[in-house]
């Protein structure tokens, strides 16, 4: 059976902004935390056959993160852009997204990453698999056909969990389930040279704007302070042997080593 | 920089992602030991760095010269002597097979060169010939439906590793530059002889060394376009692969100055980051321009490639300036290393060896202000 497989990937901000972020093709990146899930995509979909399609809700630098999705292997991608969604927290976000998704059903399997490198929530796959009413599993590392379903294990704690899952179904894919693969140039000259993007803007989806943006985040980032790290730096005395030992005592005292 | 799209920028994180994970861990290893890496290779292949600019319909990645310079540039970055091979492999030993090759010839080999299964050369030097590309003294005497080829070449980037080998050889011997002509030699022919690996000072992971030809009969469907037509494919494979040498040369300068600037920083004398002192800031500068004003010119020359037009005096005037300054932006970063950087221990003395051939080969730098200079003079006629 065919499998018509959605995911989503976000573009991140490579580095910490000292105040405003200004995203840029130059300032993004695709979430590092997406790769492992886009390469789960690619090979269900290679063993299965059928299509993968990613999703990404952002502003237009964000195609970046869909244009390196498309080199690595996905068949179509979808940019969900507008102005009223600036601002949209985790919630509003599951929202669009889920509305997305609903435009492009049917699908069997809807992946996420575990976690973004920038806002580091893990929010968007549970919320929008909830959104959707569809069973959901996180953290997955390894995922395995059965007839109709899908077998899946999750590494908790000393455990590894399986989970028989029916479809349509969601999974948020560990980062260390799969080493994801490089693009290749090929892949990078026709992820330019084709017409695999879909820009879907608000009026495209079945939502009002009080849903999104400002409007539609139950949460606010009031305040964002750079952490301030106090370092001091200690010079033990004595001989090698005198300095190891003293180093080892202060460790363990420190509780660092056992 | 107004030659530069999105695709630009995925292009070179991609191939950095690669090498600085592929590499740069082992590329010290590999100019010490002299060692080609066959492992690092067979990956690159199957990412399409064998066929940058190659169709697709010839299992290429059909890319614009501005990617590729990014590409070579990359490599080049971690592991100069890779960012040669490939090069050499795509620009001067790949590109004339498509450009003067019968579509028989195309489908014969270009595919597995482009898909980094086999890998090209070019073999136009000799003992006795060097810039002076019309003194060829290796020949290649028609009998029947053969040549019979006797060529002794020599410095050829891959040599050891090739198997697809562009022969410069003179057809006519006595028709001067008019008698030249490419013949494509395979490794394993009868008389196919690789000799020595050179024993380089820069550029060490490359397999370069000579090849010899001894009474070699090589079928007369190898010959590339007419007898006669070698000055042209060698001249425009050469405009072609300038390019990409200048790229190379850019990855190595902008590899030292990366280095030269963390090493300023690091190192304290005087009780301040050596950076903060006024003399090492203009080495800073100085890199730093120099690598900027040598980028721009590269990829002019790429994008006006693309464009269609001429491109030998922007290509010669890339690799020109690209390779000087690489010398000078890798020893401003052994200066800034002080004692340090004249030892192995930090990667600026091998950026230092590797950047010093790049003035040299594909034309060395005085042949390249006859060929500018040369074209300057006819626009102001
Ligand atoms: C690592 C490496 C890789 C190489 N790879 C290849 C390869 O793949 N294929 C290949 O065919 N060759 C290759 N070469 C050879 C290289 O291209 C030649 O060394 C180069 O073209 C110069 O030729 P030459 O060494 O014979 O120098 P010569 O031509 O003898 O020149 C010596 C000096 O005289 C100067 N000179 C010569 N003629 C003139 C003139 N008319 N006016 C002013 N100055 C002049 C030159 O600029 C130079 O300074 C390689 C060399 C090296 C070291």
């Amino acid at each position: 059976m065919p499998l018509n497989i959605i995911i989503c990937i976000k573009a991140v901000v490579l580095e910490a902004p000292d105040g405003k972020v200004i995203r840029t093709s130059e300032t993004c990146a695709l979430n590092p935390f997406d790769r492992p899930a886009i390469e789960m995509a690619i090979r269900l979909r290679d063993e299965a056959g059928g299509t993968v399609t990613a999703v990404s809700m952002g502003p237009e630098s964000g195609s970046l993160a869909l244009y390196e999705a498309l080199a690595m292997g996905v068949d179509h991608v979808v940019l969900v852009s507008d102005p009223s969604l600036a601002g949209s927290d985790t919630f509003a976000t599951s929202t669009v997204l889920s509305a997305a998704i609903r435009k492009l059903a049917p699908f069997d399997l809807l992946l996420f990453g575990t976690r973004t490198s920038d806002s580091d929530t893990g929010q968007v796959g549970p919320q929008t698999s909830v959104l959707l009413d569809i069973p959901l599993v996180t953290g997955v590392t390894a995922v395995t056909r059965k007839k109709a379903n899908f077998i899946v294990e999750r590494k908790i704690d000393e455990f590894i969990e399986e989970y028989e899952v029916a479809l349509p179904g969601a999974l948020t894919i560990h980062a260390s389930a799969l080493q994801p693969r490089d693009a290749s140039l090929m892949g990078l000259e026709t992820a330019y040279g084709q017409e695999q993007f879909t820009l879907m803007t608000l009026k495209d989806l079945d939502i009002l704007a009080e849903q999104v943006g400002d409007n539609g985040s139950p949460t606010k980032i009031i305040n964002m302070q750079r952490i301030q790290k106090k370092r001091k730096c200690e010079m033990i005395q004595g001989s090698v042997e005198e300095q190891a030992e003293e180093l080892v005592r202060r460790l363990k005292e420190a509780g660092h080593i056992g | 920089m107004s030659f530069l799209t999105t695709k630009h920028t995925l292009v070179r994180r991609s191939v950095r992602a690669f090498c600085e994970r592929e590499l740069q861990p082992i590329a010290k290893e590999l100019d010490i030991e002299a060692r080609f890496p066959w492992d690092v290779v067979e990956k690159m292949g199957k990412l399409g760095y064998f066929g940058i600019q190659v169709p697709a319909a010839l299992s290429g990645a059909a890319m614009d010269s501005v990617s590729y310079c990014i590409v070579i540039e990359e490599i080049s970055r971690a592991c100069a002597g890779l960012g040669l091979c490939v090069t050499v492999h795509n620009s001067v030993g790949v590109y004339p097979l498509v450009a003067f090759g019968t579509e028989e010839q195309k489908q014969k080999w270009v595919p597995p060169l482009a898909k980094g299964e086999r890998i090209g050369a070019f073999c136009l030097t000799e003992p006795n010939v060097g810039s002076d590309a019309s003194a060829v003294e290796s020949t290649a005497i028609r009998d029947g439906d053969h040549y019979i080829v006797n060529a002794n070449k020599v410095l050829v980037t891959n040599g050891a590793v090739a198997d697809t080998c562009l022969m410069f050889v003179k057809t006519d011997p006595a028709a001067g530059h008019r008698g030249l002509s490419v013949i494509v030699a395979e490794r394993g022919m009868q008389g196919f002889i690789i000799g020595d690996l050179e024993d380089l000072s820069g550029n060490r992971a490359n397999a370069v060394s000579s090849i010899r030809l001894t009474d070699c009969r090589i079928p007369v469907s190898h010959l590339l376009g007419k007898e006669g037509m070698g000055m042209k494919i060698g001249l425009a494979a050469l405009d072609t692969g300038r390019i990409g040498i200048a790229a190379q040369a850019l990855g190595i300068a902008q590899a030292a100055m990366e280095e030269g600037i963390r090493y300023a920083q690091q190192r304290r004398q005087f009780g301040v980051p050596i950076s903060r002192h006024q003399a090492v800031q203009m080495m800073i500068a100085d890199m730093a321009t120099k690598v900027d004003a040598a980028r721009l010119l590269v990829y002019r020359a790429a994008a006006q490639r693309d464009s269609g037009g001429p491109f030998s005096k922007e290509s010669a005037m890339a690799k020109l300036f690209a390779s000087e300054i690489a010398s000078e932006v890798a020893d401003m970063a052994v200066q800034i290393h002080g004692g340090y950087g004249y030892t192995k221990g930090y990667p600026v003395e091998r950026y230092y060896r590797d950047a010093r051939i790049t003035r040299i080969y594909e034309g060395t730098a005085e042949i390249h202000r006859i060929v500018i200079a040369r074209s300057v003079l006819e626009e102001y006629k």
